[in-house]
């Protein structure tokens, strides 16, 4: 099923299907959404949809998560985390 | 004999060791500065080579060329029209498909290239074994290992730049293979674009195109619009069929190869037992543990340099003054002497008492952490608490900074990815109340009022940090501020480049304060010699006296605080003599004064760094700023306070 990263389980692993932009791209390229530069920023360091992503555990009080992404760890805020989709087995 | 010159830029993600390859080539003939108009640090040095003089420009640690950031942009437009004689790719042996996404699109570039995987060892230790050889065959560029840390495969890279640039190894730079769909789409796109009007490759234009980058379509756009129009028309084609943007698309792709090349040259053993760096992340990133160890080590490092500051200034101070009567000797105890000494020598005494006691340790161990790789776990355990005023994790560091000392506060915000974001940070840090500040506290109402108006007033400061952070986080415009960061395995942090780096920007901020604060300190003696403190301070008294509610003359004690806060109390104390301050004021004007003194400016020195990072126009819209609002709320505060002892008579 599909879940947002934040939704995962600590431990769990899950494959990437897609990350939304805030407000969508619209017209006018890049500038027009607040997030798209971020979801870029994602994409960049390597979390593009189809790939496999493990979160190992989030920080308490909401704070960022720690996932394991084409052999590196990264930290990445909850807002952010929440906007990336991925399709889990349970 | 001439020699003969050339350039090699280096180019890599962040954390892998760029900075220390950067120190083994160019040793002790580095210059630090700021490419033309940004703030972001360039880097360049010299080496001498088998007769060539190597000029070597160190490039921003970054992931990608596209636009997220200054530093891609800065890094590619350096590569693509300042054309380098060769680029030196630094790879990280143990992260290696991320790595190579950006080694592909370096290659994309079509510029003459070397590849360095460093940080051998510490793959091997996570039983990563890799095959260079074949890596060289895959990309087409001459492969190098090396242990930057050791000086493993420095030599190497060398030999192999002057042997390339020599023209004696011939490169054949392999070019990453999209799909089908996309490289038709690229052909289309180069074909129109085959002309010398462009400084980048047709290949890497049609790419960029395709993927929607704004700077690239703007350029192209100035050449031929119809060109941005039919890649526009082709890129929609490829999100039709795919149900992604193009852009994810191609970077989806370009990773896929990355990661084949990955899985083709290296051999991934897992070691039986969790490595000691791995132990140590969990640690000190722990849900409960993680705080502690922090908070421990924060204080403790900030209490070491408390002392260590405190004893080192004091000693610099008196050894420094000690000079007066050699200097009065000299210059005489009349107009010359006084501005030699009053002006000149105790700006100095004042910026070296500063610099060398707070900013040199503090830069030693942000570099220090930041090498080590702790400061990004410290990030990670504060994001959240960062974000509710509008920062992220990365901000904590120079916000810990600045209860220093403002200014390697303001300097430490370099860590933060965005202009925005390094602005938002350096504001809240000049609201910080620094040690000085804290002295202020302290001597004045700790001693005099009671301790708990001195604690109140530390508060106080913190809620309006709190409150202002998140006021400027809403009013600024730009990306909100996420944390995306790469946490990368421990390493022990290499202690010649740690201590290099300390050393180049502490020297860069001397060169920055020392003028200004010299002048400073020269006009405020001028306005002393001329007799002009008081008429100033009676032009001040609407603002001091009759709003504010305090003695006129600590409008001299609040000019002279500009210089260094702790000036203030030291001047006001001279300036009331023979009365001590409880004689002298009453605990209402001594609140009044130390919430002024605590907000109304930050010190010349700050606002020194900040010049030197954001620019005159933002320095001085913050100096304002603070002054109007420690104005504001030193009035508001007399009032309320008034209202308060009449009814109660006592504080």
């Amino acid at each position: 099923m599909e879940l947002h990263l934040t939704e995962l389980r600590d431990g769990e692993k899950g494959i990437i299907t897609s990350i939304k932009a805030s407000h969508g791209r619209g017209h006018g390229g890049w500038r027009a959404g607040r997030g798209w530069g971020l979801k870029k920023r994602l994409e960049d360091m390597g979390l593009t949809p189809g790939t496999k992503i493990a979160v190992v555990k989030s920080a308490p009080f909401r704070g960022p998560l720690e996932v394991y992404v084409r052999g590196s760890r990264l930290a990445i805020g909850r807002g952010m985390a929440e906007r990336i989709l991925v399709e889990v087995n349970r | 004999m001439t020699e003969k010159k050339f350039t090699i830029a280096l180019a890599g993600n962040a954390n892998v060791g760029k900075s220390v390859i950067f120190n083994q080539l160019t040793g002790l003939h580095q210059h630090i500065g700021n490419w033309p108009g940004k703030t972001i640090e360039k880097a360049e040095g010299t080496l001498h080579f088998k007769g060539y003089a190597i000029d070597v420009i160190d490039l921003p640690g970054i992931y990608s060329l596209s636009t997220f950031s200054i530093e891609e942009l800065i890094s590619r437009e350096y590569i693509a029209a300042k054309r380098p004689d060769l680029v030196i790719n630094i790879v990280d042996a143990s992260v290696l498909e991320r790595n190579l996404f950006f080694t592909l699109q370096l290659l994309e570039l079509e510029t003459p290239m070397i590849v360095a995987i460093n940080q051998m060892d510490m793959a091997k230790k996570k039983g990563i074994a890799i095959d260079h050889k074949k890596l060289q065959e895959l990309l087409g560029v001459p492969v190098i290992p090396t242990v930057a840390i050791s000086g493993v495969g420095i030599y190497d890279l060398l030999e192999k730049s002057v042997e390339i640039i020599e023209g004696r190894e011939k490169i054949k730079p392999v070019k990453a293979k999209y799909g089908k769909e996309i490289e038709e789409r690229i052909e289309k796109i180069a074909g129109m674009v085959e002309k010398p009007q462009f400084k980048y490759p047709a290949r890497w234009v049609a790419v960029k195109l395709l993927e929607e980058d704004e700077q690239v379509r703007k350029e192209t756009r100035e050449i031929n619009p119809e060109i941005v129009s039919a890649a526009e028309k082709l890129a929609r084609e490829v999100e039709k069929i795919h149900g992604h943007s193009c852009s994810t698309v191609i970077t989806s792709e370009r990773y896929e190869v990355a990661s084949k090349i990955a899985q083709e040259i290296q051999e991934i053993t897992l070691p039986t037992k969790p490595p000691m760096t791995e132990r140590i992340h969990a640690l000190t990133t722990h849900k409960i543990v993680g705080y502690p160890i922090m908070a421990v080590s924060v204080l403790s490092i900030f209490y070491s340099i408390f002392i260590f500051g405190d004893y080192t200034s004091g000693f610099l101070g008196d050894s420094l003054f000690g000079l007066k009567p050699a200097f009065e000797g000299m210059f005489g105890t009349e107009i010359v002497g006084k501005l030699v000494w009053g002006g000149v020598m105790e700006g100095i005494i004042g910026g070296a008492t500063v610099a060398l006691p707070y900013i040199l340790p503090f830069y030693f161990i942000l570099y220090f952490l930041e090498d080590s790789g702790y400061l990004s776990r410290i990030a990670f355990l504060m994001d959240n608490f960062m974000h509710k005023m509008g920062l992220h994790g990365k901000a904590f560091i120079p916000i810990m900074l600045g209860f220093g000392c403002n200014v390697p506060g303001c300097l430490g915000c370099r860590i933060m990815e965005t202009t925005r974001e390094r602005l938002l940070a350096a504001f809240v840090v000049t609201l910080v109340p620094c040690a000085a500040t804290t002295v202020i506290i302290l001597g004045l109402v700790g001693a005099f009022v009671s301790i708990q108006w001195a604690l109140a007033l530390y508060v106080i400061n913190l809620l309006i940090i709190f409150f202002l952070g998140r006021l400027a986080f809403k009013a600024l415009p730009g990306e909100p501020t996420a944390l995306i960061m790469e946490m990368s395995d421990y390493r022990a942090p290499h202690l010649k480049t740690v201590v290099k780096q300390t050393w180049f920007r502490l020297m860069e901020f001397v060169k920055m304060a020392f003028p200004l604060i010299i002048v400073g300190s020269l006009v405020i003696k001028i306005v002393e010699i001329l007799n002009l403190l008081e008429p100033i301070a009676n032009i001040l008294s609407p603002v001091t006296v009759t709003w504010l509610g305090l003695p006129a003359i600590t409008g001299i004690a609040l000019i002279f605080g500009v210089l260094r806060k702790e000036l203030t109390l030291i001047m006001l104390a001279t300036l009331l003599e023979p009365m001590n301050f409880a004689q002298a004021m009453t605990p209402v004007q001594m609140i009044v004064f130390t919430l002024v003194a605590m907000l109304y400016i930050p010190c010349i020195a700050t606002i020194a760094a900040l010049v030197k990072e954001f620019g005159w126009k933002r320095a001085y819209f913050i100096t304002v700023f603070e002054i109007l609002l420690a104005l504001l709320l030193g009035g508001i505060a007399f009032r309320l306070l008034s209202i308060k002892c009449l009814a109660t008579t006592v504080v």
